[in-house]
């Protein structure tokens, strides 16, 4: 419409199609990881200095000394409950502060005693508590082991790669002279008038003696280049504080598979890095990205997960600079352990996984997830960082959105074209263009020039709206939003002291410092129902851009230098969309008084995201390889914590072919965040637009959604609960088989319902493999029966989603689709039984509210089903949880059962009645007719 | 809860027994008089009578269930007395949404539907109503513009016939003017010759001059031919010739022969002549073509869309300034003045049904992606011919509401409200 707009895209981020990959940072570009990477294993230079070490109730305290520079650095090990080990690292005496991450752990982790169980000059060897778990210290050169019994479980420093980049005065300049000399003369001042008795003091001097030591040494280490100013494409990158990067790496023996540090386009199974870059996480608004490659995305969760048959563990490596990691899978390293570890070592055929992690700044905080299971593992990192937030019910089901619905009319008739052609959604949303010139909280005067009018139509269809609202304000005397942050202060500003500006959607802009507390409070009440003008209780939002994007700035977002308060960008960057999307949901939460639940959807995200609300896979395209992408994409996230995600449906750049289209329906029904978008440039793509057949098929994808939608909601409970993925790798659930480790093109949604979606073009059959020698798994659509540890191939037609429900599950759906799932509150369930080989089959029936925090307060139905010696029982798994519900039972539908000769109710009061019921004998499925129960309530029924 | 779930039932069963079955139109009662059992309509099962709107699907038709949600395929007859009756899809009874207007969807839920039958109905006829005498009006008009379409298709036929003659005559011309250039050339040649070779005795000059006395010279001839063609007057005057003589290459012996200066002068004559022609021809045939393809497009069946060609139309929405110009071309002009092409004609959308309602006009500025922008014009009733609305559903892909009577059918006044009584 506007070719304004479009002459300054094509200016601002070039036509082409695939990302331009100079744009883009390579180790090499990235003078610390270049630095970093340049130093190869070998015997490490760092020393633990046994006499330093201080046992408290809660940590364990010791220096390191570099031997080659006399740096001292200071290691914290703690022993956090649930089998998770902390270790920390940082200068002794650092120069300044060095950053460290706040705001992501929920809470200064709990603690357990440590104890030494022996000691001598070559190191420590400290008590893990249970299952003879322990950290061995070694002294020289330093390292750290972890082992359970006679097995090794993590190394650490085991390669010698620990890298510390102490802080240090620049020596070229003027102003480290005076500076080193004025200190000097002060120590001198100090030393005379200190007291002779004083022990402390001399302990100093020697420390001030060992200091000067370093600093003759230091002097002779030659500064290299893109240690004080680095330069990339036009960009420089000041540096005020040098060098300042840090590096540990870990060695993971008997493990070939390790998984997460999303977000990368890139298969479930990490690769080894050996012969390219090592994967990035930096958070990046790449430009149509390019997919099987190791390059930084929008979100950054450093959070690895390493898998064998015997064991799942975890690496939390906390930090929020600019991080790469290196994988190899080598067995070097494997070097001597000590007396202790002497009769441990196994042969060397062991195959086993070395990672190193490298990042600009901070200090080294890293998390070691002992498992043993993944979900041990899960459940360690959710105490960390958090669960999953439980989101409203209706943001699971289907979102349409695109760039843009043009004005208020183009809303109304998208939203009169669903019920026209009887496609449920829940959510219609609202891209920039709806704003009055990319000013967010604002209305486009004509195009939206009665929002409340609009919002109340979608009221009246029991359906909402999400409108977006990006971090970049822009900078405009006449717009509220920014004179306030201005006056306040709010704003990032630049390394010379003022606004830091920057060019995004509406031109010049200013990007608020979400790290600061009082300005994501004041953020948070601008979504005040009498602060955003024209927004009501159906309007929720999308924060866009918030990596930061700056179209003109270093890889497209914001100057290293940039400041925050006491820090630099460069120390907080990952974690800036983090605590836009916290702002953000803070704000959604407020507006209602406390009461509702938010839904705030991302792109930009870093550990402890979940909490907040969904994130999908960005600005990707309508082709095939994306379509298949998005599972390991998903996949990754979700074993990293954050479950509700999902990709752009169609592809974002590009137009799908209905074929592409219609799978990609198929298989979006079927995983977390269930959104269609589209770009600007793209012609129309609404479900109907493409002939009647292909609307059918995708109204069917859509329905199917819809029925399992008491699936759904379930799972993310039991997500907000323990922090298990909702879409889940096969491994996970069948962590001994190994021909589970690297599948990726298809999943599991919680433990029961097995998904393959079909994912290529033309294709007229899929093979997938069904997991679990014992099981038996049911295909959904016809109930057919199939046996587990096999490939199946199933023949597939454009109808297809190849989805399977496990045996000894029970899963409830409603199956009467409505126009939204508010319409479908009261509506009865159907319990699909699906028995096992033993006849055994269980499941859970979760319902609330569905949009409040009341579940907190226990007014929910939590009820455990379970089948077995032909009694199908509603048992209560929560007696103090209140709530009523006016749905009922209507159906049961048990897979695999012998016919009975007669069905009977048994209700909590004792009453028995008799149900009816049809036979399916080829396919061996009971549905009972009309049991009617309310879903609350105790009761049995009973085949026989 | 439990209570509440046999008080529908009970009311449900109530208001069969009642003769009433609720959700079904009056031609379809007939499937639900009250019997022992009741046959699934696509005749697929039989079921105890109860079991008809007992809110479970036993039909795999949906047809014993047609009063509540129960069936995913089912369907409810809204009576809607006093507006149209309709049909909902089952998943609408007792959403918590108001469908049918009289209300009846919505007898077990937690809104309050009011009965809006009646004020639909009303403002539905005004609206039919006033429909009706747009439709009579633009019919009118219509056949107003039918008779001058036909007039104007007669006479830009007659346009066509009469430059197809002057075509054909400045053909004959052209050749007869060829053929004195060539003519008028070979003579200058031989004069020259003659001119060369001294001692030659004959002089031409004399046959050609007696001759051009005889048949005079060309140029008014043309020029009474071309006048019409061209509307001006535009010839080599005496004047001018006179002056191309004066300055005929003086200097040199041979021109200075008055025999060479005669033929040169002649040659040149016919070579203005034949220019002059040619152009003139050109210029017919460049019209011919024009309003050829004027009249190759399709006006409709009685040249009714004719007048459109050479009218502009023009709709200014939010900053942009539409123009619309039938046949020809669309533009959009920015309040900052820029003006971009939205297309130009097309063809007609459907143009074998004979539906002349949607134009197409194609190729306009390209598009930042690829491609160029288009745009759909719908054509709709109206009494007026006037520009409605403009909207760019697709970045680049523009569509139009287009009003005017020759776009009303007289089959739209068949429809009309039904109301059942």
């Amino acid at each position: 419409m506007a070719p304004v707009l479009v002459l300054w895209l094509a200016v601002c981020l070039g036509a082409t199609w695939a990302v331009d990959r100079g744009n883009f940072k390579t180790c090499d570009q990235s003078a610390f990881c270049k630095r970093q990477r340049a130093l190869k294993p070998g015997e490490s230079p760092y020393r633990a200095l046994l006499e330093t070490m201080e046992l408290t109730n809660t940590r364990l305290t010791l220096q390191l000394i570099n031997d080659n520079n006399k740096v001292r650095l200071l290691l914290e090990l703690y022993r956090l409950q649930g089998n998770i080990t902390r270790v920390k690292i940082n200068e002794l005496k650092p120069l300044k502060p060095r950053y460290e991450v706040p705001d992501v752990l929920i809470r200064d982790p709990p603690t357990e005693p440590l104890s030494v169980l022996s000691q001598d000059e070559n190191g420590v060897v400290l008590s893990l508590g249970a299952e003879s778990q322990r950290v061995i210290v070694s002294v020289r050169p330093f390292r750290l082991d972890i082992m359970e019994g006679h097995d090794v479980l993590m190394s650490l420093n085991s390669r010698g790669l620990l890298a510390f980049e102490h802080l240090r005065m620049r020596k070229d300049t003027f102003s480290y002279k005076v500076t080193s000399t004025v200190a000097s003369v002060w120590d001198n001042v100090k030393r005379v008038f200190s007291s002779q008795a004083d022990p402390e003091a001399e302990n100093k001097e020697e420390a001030d003696a060992a200091n000067q030591a370093e600093t003759t040494k230091e002097e002779e280490e030659k500064a290299e280049e893109g240690m004080w100013e680095e330069t990339f494409k036009s960009h420089s990158d000041s540096k005020p504080n040098g060098p300042s990067s840090i590096s540990l790496d870990f060695s993971l023996p008997g493990v070939e598979h390790v998984y997460g540090i999303p977000e990368h386009a890139d298969d479930l199974k990490l690769k080894t890095t050996d012969n390219g870059d090592p994967y990035r996480l930096y958070n990046l608004d790449v430009f149509q990205y390019e997919l099987y490659n190791p390059m930084a995305l929008y979100g950054a969760v450093p959070v690895m997960l390493a898998h064998n048959a015997q064991r799942t563990t975890g690496i939390f490596w906390l930090n929020a600079a600019e991080t790469w990691v290196d994988i190899s899978s080598n067995t070097a390293g494997k070097t001597v352990f000590g007396k202790m570890l002497d009769y441990v070592q196994g042969s060397s055929e062991i195959p086993q996984t070395d990672v190193r992690w490298i990042s600009e700044s901070g200090i080294i905080d890293v998390f070691i997830m002992l498992g043993p299971t993944a979900k041990h593992v899960f459940s360690q990192y959710a105490s960390l960082t958090g669960t999953q937030s439980f989101p409203p019910l209706a943001s699971l089901g289907y979102h349409q959105c695109r760039w843009n619905y043009n004005d208020q009319e183009d809303v109304r008739s998208v939203d009169a074209g669903f019920d026209e052609y009887d496609i449920p959604y829940d959510f219609i949303w609202l891209d920039i263009e709806h704003t009055d010139g990319k000013r967010y909280f604002t209305w486009d005067p004509h195009k939206f020039a009665t929002p409340k009018e609009m919002l109340q139509g979608l009221v009246e269809k029991r359906r909402k709206m999400v409108a977006i609202v990006d971090p970049h304000i822009k900078v405009d005397s006449n717009y509220k939003i920014h004179n306030e942050i201005r006056s306040r202060g709010f704003y990032i500003k630049n390394k010379d002291g003022g606004d830091y500006e920057g060019w995004c959607w509406p031109g010049n802009a200013g990007y608020p410092d979400f790290t600061r507390a009082d300005m994501r409070a004041w953020w948070a009440s601008m979504f005040a129902y009498d602060q955003y003008e024209g927004s009501m209780e159906n309007l929720y939002t999308w924060n866009d851009m918030n990596e930061p994007s700056v179209f003109n700035g270093p890889e497209v977002t914001m100057h290293k230098d940039a400041v925050h308060g006491a820090w630099e960008h460069r120390d907080v960057h990952n974690l800036y969309g983090l605590y836009v999307q916290m702002a953000t949901a803070d704000g959604l939460v407020q507006r209602s008084g406390g009461v509702e639940r938010p839904f705030v959807l991302t792109r930009a995200f870093f550990a402890g995201s979940q909490r907040y609300g969904a994130v999908w896979t960005g600005d990707n395209a309508a082709e095939w390889d994306h379509l298949k992408i998005s599972i390991p994409m998903c996949l990754s996230l979700g074993l990293v914590g954050i479950s509700f995600c999902g990709a752009d449906v169609g592809g974002f750049f590009k137009s799908p072919s209905p074929e592409l289209l219609v799978r990609w329906y198929q298989t979006g029904a079927y995983q977390p965040f269930f959104r269609a978008h589209a770009h600007l440039d793209t012609p129309r793509r609404e479900p109907w637009l493409f002939g009647p057949e292909n609307t059918a098929l995708i109204r069917e994808a859509v329905r199917q959604r819809y029925t399992f939608l008491p699936y759904w909601y379930q799972q993310f409970y039991h997500a907000y609960r323990t922090g298990e993925p909702v879409m889940r790798p096969l491994w996970v659930e069948y962590p001994q088989d190994p021909a589970t480790f690297a599948v990726d093109d298809e999943f599991l949604i919680g433990q029961n319902l097995l998904v393959h979606p079909v994912t290529e073009e033309g294709s007229r059959g899929v093979t997938a493999y069904l997991p679990g020698k014992e099981e038996v798994w049911f295909d959904i659509h016809t109930f057919q029966k199939h046996n587990g540890a096999q490939n199946l191939y199933i023949p597939v037609t454009m109808s297809s989603i190849p989805v399977f429900q496990r045996g000894g599950s029970i899963i409830p759906r409603k199956m009467r689709v409505r126009r939204s799932s508010s319409c479908m509150e009261h509506d009865p369930y159907t319990l699909f039984v699906a028995l096992n080989a033993r006849g055994l089959a269980e499941g859970e029936l979760y319902i609330d509210d569905g949009h409040t925090f009341n579940y907190e307060k226990k007014e929910f139905i939590y009820r455990r089903l379970s089948f077995s010696n032909h009694v199908l029982s509603s048992v209560n798994l929560v007696p103090d949880s209140h709530f009523t519900t006016n749905s009922w039972i209507e159906r049961i539908v048990i897979i695999g059962s012998s016919k009975p000769a007669k069905v009977t109710l048994k209700t909590a009061d004792g009453n028995e009645s008799q149900l009816e019921f049809d036979f399916d004998a080829s396919m061996s499925v009971v549905t009972v007719r009309k049991p009617g129960m309310n879903a609350g309530a105790d009761w049995t029924v009973t085949l026989q | 809860m439990r209570f509440h779930i046999l008080v529908i039932a009970l009311f449900c069963c109530g208001s069969a027994e009642s003769r009433k079955v609720r959700g079904i139109s009056s031609s379809y009662k007939r499937f639900y008089r009250e019997k022992k059992s009741f046959l699934c309509i696509d005749g697929s099962k039989l079921i105890p009578f109860e079991q008809v709107n007992d809110d479970y699907c036993d039909c795999a038709d949906g047809s014993d269930e047609p009063g509540t949600s129960a069936c995913p395929r089912g369907r409810f007859y809204c009576t809607n007395l006093g507006f149209r009756p309709h049909y909902i899809p089952s998943s609408r009874v007792n959403d918590g949404i108001c469908d049918c207007c009289d209300a009846s969807d919505e007898y077990n839920s937690h809104v309050r539907c009011q009965n809006t039958c009646w004020n639909l109905g009303q403002r539905e006829r005004a609206f039919v109503e006033g429909q009706m005498r747009t439709l009579d009006e633009g019919l009118r008009l219509k056949q107003q513009l039918i008779e001058e379409g036909v007039l104007l298709w007669r006479e830009k036929q007659a346009q066509l016939r009469e430059l197809q003659q002057v075509a054909e005559d400045l053909q004959i011309k052209l050749e007869e003017h060829r053929r004195k250039k060539h003519e008028a050339d070979r003579f200058k040649e031989q004069t020259l010759r003659a001119l060369k070779g001294e001692d030659s005795a004959v002089k031409p000059e004399n046959t050609l001059l007696n001759r051009n006395k005889d048949e005079s010279i060309a140029p008014d001839e043309v020029k009474a031919e071309v006048v019409p063609v061209h509307g001006e007057e535009r010839r080599l005057s005496d004047d001018e010739a006179g002056i191309k003589d004066a300055h005929g290459a003086p200097g040199t012996m041979s021109s200075e022969d008055p025999h060479l200066k005669a033929a040169d002068r002649v040659a040149e004559w016919e070579a203005t002549n034949l220019k002059k022609v040619e152009e003139a021809y050109e210029t017919v045939n460049m019209e011919i073509s024009d309003l050829q393809k004027k009249l190759d497009i399709d006006y409709g069946t009685d040249w009714e869309f004719l007048f459109l060609n050479g009218q502009c139309y023009k709709l200014t929405v939010y900053e942009y300034l539409y123009t619309l110009c039938p046949f020809s071309h669309i533009t959009q002009k920015s309040t900052a003045g820029t003006e971009v092409s939205l297309g130009v004609w097309g063809m007609w959308a459907e143009p074998a049904k004979n539906r002349y309602n949607q134009m197409i006009y194609e190729n306009g500025e390209p598009c930042w992606q690829g491609g160029s922008r288009s745009t759909t014009v719908t054509l709709t009733c109206g009494t007026e011919t006037a520009l409605r609305s403009v909207k760019e559903p697709s970045k680049c892909q523009y569509i139009m509401d287009f009003q005017t009577p020759v776009a009303c059918q007289p089959v739209l006044k068949q429809r009309g409200v039904h109301s059942e009584l």
